[in-house]
């Protein structure tokens, strides 16, 4: 955990979070074989999240799925857990672990501040809690996950740098 | 001695500051703009006119300014400020512009000796010749003499960018958009006001219009509502910010000053732009006073009457104890008696109306007052040396008569600000009862309120509020608003005045920010310019920074006269954003500099940076395009170094950018048949493929290598810039055309940072790194790859190579890169390992032959074109573009094909981009088309080879192998004679390759 930023009204911390990006054609079969693997039912509607302790687990489209590991987890469990989805084959599973960077935003001001950096729309009424969202912030492609008191934000990793920076200059410039 | 002050007015504070105008200190108070500091100390003349350099004054009161336009010294030299709208502070240094050698004697102002012959379309008369005479006189004159102030240098400006979603947007926060606020309020919908000034009221603080509202007087009714809004948890005010921008899709954009009354820190940001997206918006923006032309309307001292009580009202300052007044409305009653209230009198009060049309209360008023009043009666013009000194009345029966005078008060009607309402593409109607152009039909959710919507009668604004606002459900609301004036609003026709011309240097002007003449207006129509768009352009009327806001709609009226047709027939010019102008740091916010575009880098970036990598942007990446050994090694030397070393020992390359996508499904193996060009059918699992993606129309879009895991399993590689572009051709296919097959893929291009090693000690090398492979030629042969756990990873290695050398390349979890890379070096060391940038790749690569989709290809390349016959799968079915293939035009043998060019001198070296020719000289001069064959696609000194080697697309290249051709030079007519050779420079056999 780094933390990037800290104000009175927000504070941003980057997380090493791992990650499994995972497509297949949702059916009963498919929340089956999922299930089977992390006691988790993938949620149902399109950008709908479930999350608990230790896991995001987002709708991100029809077809396509992101589960987040919230605290550490062995490694090697998520490359079986990984192995095991890809035996089928109405499902593919990669591994997004390490190619992508994870900032937790929190605090009073987390939508003024966000909102310097993307014109989403972060209102509860338009983005409510347990919903994800794939939009542009500071110009780059990101995810961003509503926990309620918090959001949790991926992209990729190659960024992790220069989204640091628009981080810090928003604070900074408020 | 300085300016009476108004001593009931709230809103000024007692703090004195100084301010500095052209060098010279004076005293202000804190809450002045610069404008009403230098009102209070009686200074006049602030600037010189755009074109004739005319001495001009302060004419209004706020952001619709023609004149008062100052510099800024001690910020960013910030030129063009309205001083009507920029604070004072302490310390402010300003100066006036437009001016040589000083604001009193300016040597520009013979222009205005000259002004006869500058009338309307002189430039375009003017500048058609002598020929030549524009490029050398004519364009650098006017450059140098363009522009009012002087451009801001070495200014970094931190303007930032924030948006806003909100259900409501209410655009101005006077009375119309304060009451619609308290209807809002606690209500479910979350509002936003924007209020340009630092404090809500607008009309209520500007004026002595209304006297009480609610019983309250305005300074509490406005402290109230405030209260109550900030109290409120649905709505937010914005202040010191200007809406001026409303596009499509209710997206409004504003801009916040944020340092008003403030010199700027340079380290926080000075402006913000707002950009406001909202479901419904309220504008109650007002209304702008207009003027009237007549003689010399420019002249210091002329200011529009509601401005004048402006100043009074809300800054405190009596510009004038005794003005003229002339109107030809009903409103100028509220100035005079603010002045009366003051114990200072008008000197005459001029009205066009008949003595039947004005009110009784007003003739009554002026009468007790004893103020002389002239009925039916309107301004001739007004002279005087830089200042009005005298002002000359034609009264009622049609004599001149002249009066002493300082300062002269027109007022010319209103016009509610349509700026906007415009802008979001609403329709405007014609009023006669108000002489003005008003809303109609809104194109957007967009409501108007009060003055903007032609409703001036304050008695039914709460009307006019509850019963546009009902459809938010709110409570109605009942606010009595009791005014000092009489509430209906009368007004006569006057555009402008019979004018008794004095002098030939007497101007009667509708356009003062551009100089523009009412005659310049005749001139044009005559001229035959009767379009309203056409003569606005002709003669630049209202196209200055104001965009004619106190003046456009008076040239309607002078140009529909003219045509004698109506108005409304005559109809407007276009209002365009910005409202106001707008500066390009506020536009672009923080994307400049550093932050122009987001950057990527891969996992060794750092690594780079230490080992002196100079590097090169490849879309957002950032990739070493070569690694200087030491400070003073050429790019050239650089990569002949790393290139020879390559082909020597071993060179190691940071692939990380290259796309890599995953593809999954049991159709996946028919997916990728159809994809790309190549059979997959019979290829072995865990083998690698070289492939080619086409477009529809046959053309080559992307290449990559293909990784078959099994048929239903591969991961597919694709160049750097294009991954994006060939993920979603992929899924537009597999979602449009073929939703059958049962594929899904992934991007994992961040997920494995890839490193290519090649050279002839490669092999060594990296034996050593991962001990536990066998990388012989019989267990690891050439196109082929294997998977393992490297770290408790995932890791794959594939034989491949993109410079012909024996080559491997690895791709590994971000995590373990820099390590890896660090081990790899620990072990090559031995060997001389180099890293090399992208410069040496692409020198590398064509010594080989491969070629670069975007340097070889351009869109109109085919497969064949690159006798790339042997990658098409002839027995498919089918694949994307294969029908285009066979095309006559695609089929043809001319088309323009892959070849490699040396030069026969081989001292000599070819420029990329230059032509391929039959001709050894060029004419001197070219005075038809020469043919010309095709061109260079790639060039490079090849230190292996010794001398220069090509790659070119030309005319039946294939034919042409053997033959002699030229090349053009960037430089002379001589061309270099050249040998047309096959692509492959090096090993065509292919031996380093497989060893």
């Amino acid at each position: 955990m780094t933390k990037i930023l800290s104000t009175d009204f927000v504070t941003v911390v980057q997380k090493d979070y791992l990650q499994v990006l995972v497509r297949g054609n949702g059916t009963d079969q498919f929340n089956q074989i999922i299930n089977k693997e992390i006691s988790i039912n993938p949620p149902l509607k399109n950008l709908e999240i479930k999350s608990d302790d230790k896991h995001i687990f987002a709708k991100n489209s029809f077809d396509q799925w992101s589960l987040l590991y919230l605290v550490e987890e062995d490694y090697k469990k998520i490359l079986k857990f990984i192995e095991n989805l890809n035996l089928n084959d109405e499902i593919l599973a990669s591994d997004y672990s390490y190619g992508q960077v994870y900032f937790e935003i929190t605090g009073k001001n987390k939508n003024e501040f966000l909102n310097k950096l993307t014109n989403f729309d972060l209102r509860s009424k338009k983005f409510p809690v347990s919903t994800m969202a794939q939009t542009l912030i500071a110009r780059i492609d990101c995810s961003i996950y509503n926990l309620g008191s918090k959001y949790v934000i991926t992209c990729n990793k190659s960024f992790e740098d220069y989204f640091q920076k628009r981080l810090k200059d928003s604070a900074n410039l408020s | 001695m300085p300016a009476l002050r108004n001593k009931n007015c709230n809103y000024i504070s007692n703090k004195e500051i100084k301010i500095t105008f052209d060098g010279k200190s004076y005293s202000a108070y804190e809450g002045d703009t610069i404008a009403s500091a230098l009102l209070r100390n009686n200074i006049r003349l602030i600037g010189r006119s755009f074109k004739y350099h005319r001495p001009r004054g302060i004419y209004t009161c706020g952001i619709e300014e023609p004149n008062a336009l100052v510099q800024i010294l001690n910020e960013h030299n910030e030129p063009n400020t309205r001083a009507t709208v920029k604070r004072a502070y302490e310390g402010i240094n300003i100066n006036s512009q437009n001016r040589w050698p000083s604001l009193s004697f300016d040597i520009g102002s013979i222009n205005n000796i000259l002004s006869p012959i500058f009338s309307a379309g002189f430039y375009y008369k003017t500048f058609m010749g002598p020929k030549g005479f524009w490029k050398k006189i004519y364009e650098p004159l006017i450059r140098r003499t363009a522009g009012l102030g002087k451009p801001p240098k070495n200014f970094r400006s931190k303007s930032i960018h924030q948006n806003h979603n909100v259900d409501i947007l209410i655009v101005g926060g006077g009375l119309s958009g304060l009451i619609a606020a308290r209807k809002l309020i606690n209500t479910d919908n979350e509002v936003l006001i924007v209020e340009q000034d630092s404090f809500l009221g607008g009309i209520l603080k500007n004026s002595n219009k209304i006297k009480k509202i609610d019983g309250k007087n305005v300074f509490e009714w406005i402290q109230e509502t405030e209260k109550l809004i900030l109290k409120s948890k649905n709505i937010k005010i914005l202040k010191n910010t200007l809406v001026t921008t409303y596009n499509f899709t209710n997206h409004l954009i504003a801009l916040e000053d944020k340092y008003v009354g403030k010199n700027i820190d340079i380290n926080k940001s000075e402006l913000t732009l707002h950009k406001i997206r909202t479901t419904q918006t309220i504008l109650a923006n007002g209304h702008i006073e207009r003027f009237i032309s007549f003689r010399n309307n420019d002249l210091p001292g002329v200011m529009l009457a509601s401005s004048f009580e402006k100043y009074i009202e809300r800054y405190g300052v009596v510009p004038d104890e005794k003005p003229v007044i002339f109107t030809n409305n009903s409103s100028t009653i509220s100035l005079v008696k603010s002045l009366i209230n003051l114990n200072c009198k008008p000197c005459a009060y001029i009205d066009s109306r008949k003595k039947k049309d004005i009110e009784d209360e007003t003739k009554e008023y002026l009468s007790k007052n004893n103020i002389p009043f002239y009925p039916e009666s309107e301004v001739e013009g007004c002279e005087g040396n830089k200042k009005v000194e005298k002002v000359y009345i034609r009264n009622i029966n049609n004599k001149i008569l002249s009066i002493s005078a300082s300062m002269l008060c027109p007022s010319g009607g209103f016009n509610p600000d349509i700026h906007l309402f415009t802008q979001s593409k609403g329709l405007v109607k014609w009023d006669d009862k108000i002489i003005s152009f008003k809303p109609d039909t809104a194109f957007q959710k967009t409501i108007t309120l009060g003055s903007v919507s032609g409703n001036y009668e304050f008695k039914n604004l709460c009307n006019e509020i509850n019963k546009k606002l009902s459809f938010l459900k709110a409570n109605d609301l009942n606010i009595d608003i009791e005014t000092n004036i009489r509430d209906d609003f009368s007004i006569n026709e006057l555009w402008e005045t019979k004018t008794d011309k004095m002098s030939k240097w007497s101007k009667s002007f509708i356009d003062l920010h551009n100089d523009v003449t009412t005659k310049d207006l005749k001139q044009a129509i005559n001229e035959g310019y009767d379009r309203i768009e056409h003569l606005k352009r002709y003669t630049t009327n209202s196209m200055g920074t104001d965009q004619g806001k106190i003046s456009s709609i008076n040239s309607l009226g002078i140009v529909s006269k003219i045509l004698n047709k109506k108005i409304a027939e005559v109809g407007t010019t276009t209002y365009r954003p910005p409202y106001a102008p707008l500066s390009f740091a506020a536009i672009a916010g923080r994307s400049t500099y550093e932050y122009y575009d987001p950057e990527r880098k891969t996992p060794i970036h750092n690594w780079h940076i230490k080992n002196n990598a100079v590097f090169e942007d490849v879309g957002q990446w950032k990739r070493p395009w070569y690694f200087k050994k030491n400070d003073s090694e050429t790019m050239h030397q650089a990569v002949q170094r790393e290139s020879k070393q390559t082909r020597q020992t071993a060179g190691i390359l940071d692939g990380s950018t290259l796309g890599k996508i995953e593809i999954k499904g049991k159709d996946a193996l028919e997916f990728m048949n159809l994809i790309y060009t190549n059979a997959f059918t019979k290829m072995k699992p865990m083998t690698s493929r070289y492939a080619l993606m086409l477009g529809e129309d046959g053309m080559i879009m992307d290449d990559g290598i293909i990784c078959k895991i099994n048929d239903k399993h591969f991961i597919a590689t694709t160049t750097s810039s294009g991954a994006p572009k060939v993920l979603s051709h992929m899924e537009e296919f597999l979602q449009t055309e073929w939703p059958h097959l049962q594929v899904y893929l992934n991007s994992i291009t961040e997920q494995f940072t890839t490193f290519n090693i090649s050279g002839p000690k490669a092999r060594e090398i990296i034996s050593k790194v991962f001990t536990d492979i066998d990388f012989s030629n019989e267990k690891f042969p050439f196109m082929t790859f294997k998977s393992f756990n490297y770290k408790n990873t995932q890791a794959r290695i594939m034989r491949a190579s993109f410079t012909g050398e024996l080559g491997y390349e690895i791709y590994i979890s971000p995590k373990h890169a820099l390590h890896l890379w660090e081990q790899i070096f620990h072990y090559g060391k031995e060997f001389n390992l180099v890293p090399y940038g992208t410069e040496t790749m692409h020198l590398l690569r064509a010594e080989k032959g491969y070629v670069v989709i975007s340097q070889e290809t351009d869109g109109t390349v085919t497969p064949l074109d690159l006798n790339f016959n042997w990658m098409i799968g002839k027995k498919k079915k089918d694949f994307i573009g294969k029908r285009s293939l066979t095309r006559s035009d695609t089929a043809r043998e001319d088309r323009k094909q892959l070849v490699g060019i040396v030069p026969i001198d081989k001292s000599q070296f070819i420029e990329e981009g230059q032509h391929v020719l039959e001709r050894e000289n060029l004419p001197s001069k070219i005075k038809t088309p020469i043919e010309y064959l095709g061109h260079i696609s790639s060039s490079y000194h090849s230190p292996n080879l010794n001398h220069c080697i090509s790659m070119a697309m030309i005319k039946s290249g294939n034919k042409l192998k053997g033959k002699k051709l030229f090349v053009s030079t960037p430089k002379g007519t001589k061309n270099i004679a050249v040998e047309i050779v096959s692509p492959v420079f090096i090993d065509p056999e292919n031996k380093r390759l497989v060893s």
